[in-house]
């Protein structure tokens, strides 16, 4: 994302596997995060913590990155955000997503984890085409 | 004969009329079902980096687990 800072934007969107039984209370956890305004450093704790994803851990992982751990912990306890998780994992199914990670780069479909190399490729296509 | 073919001409111009607007409110439809499916709509702009006047959009759908 550096190298291509000013020219690309990033846009996370949830999509927890059905087999992954602790992932949608994290997602929940990360949109609480970002809810108090610090998703990025709790997303990138959350995938530094897998697959350590019990409530304990979801909380321990908000008090590290600075999140306010009671209001954290009202909004995990209140399932604050399982309706926008939801929303996200329906506008995926409705794309045809069925693994992660899937990308959409422009709107282009990228499905698994691939090596940089295909990502600056893809990138530097879509960049060429936008001019 | 005038009269017939002023008729033709005339209806022509009506057929002509109502395909112009049904190809316009099919355009108008598939460009609504278009941003329907657009992966980045309704991001919170919380997971969002970079601004949105960028030529590249990526979207990510991630599990954590």
């Amino acid at each position: 994302m550096k190298d291509y800072d000013g020219r690309v934007r990033l846009v996370f969107k949830d999509f927890p596997l059905p087999s992954h039984a602790l992932a949608r209370p994290a997602h929940e956890a990360a949109r609480c995060a970002a809810s108090l305004g610090r998703f990025w450093p709790y997303h990138d704790r959350l995938f530094a913590g897998q697959p350590d994803f019990g409530r304990d851990d979801l909380v321990r992982y908000a008090v590290e990155t600075g999140l306010p751990r009671a209001a954290f912990e009202r909004c995990i306890d209140e399932r604050r955000f399982a309706s926008a998780v939801e929303a996200d994992v329906a506008k995926a199914r409705e794309l045809g997503v069925r693994s992660t990670p899937t990308f959409f780069i422009n709107g282009r479909p990228l499905v698994g984890a691939h090596p940089v190399e295909t990502f600056r490729k893809v990138i530097d296509d879509a960049l060429k085409a936008a001019r | 004969m005038n009269g017939v073919r002023v008729r033709v001409a005339r209806r022509s111009g009506v057929y002509t009329i109502w395909t112009a607007c049904l190809l316009a409110l099919a355009a108008v439809l598939a460009g609504d079902v278009a941003a329907q499916t657009a992966p980045e709509l309704g991001a919170d702009p919380a997971m969002v980096k970079g601004p949105a006047t960028v030529p590249v959009t990526i979207v990510e759908f991630s599990d954590y687990q």
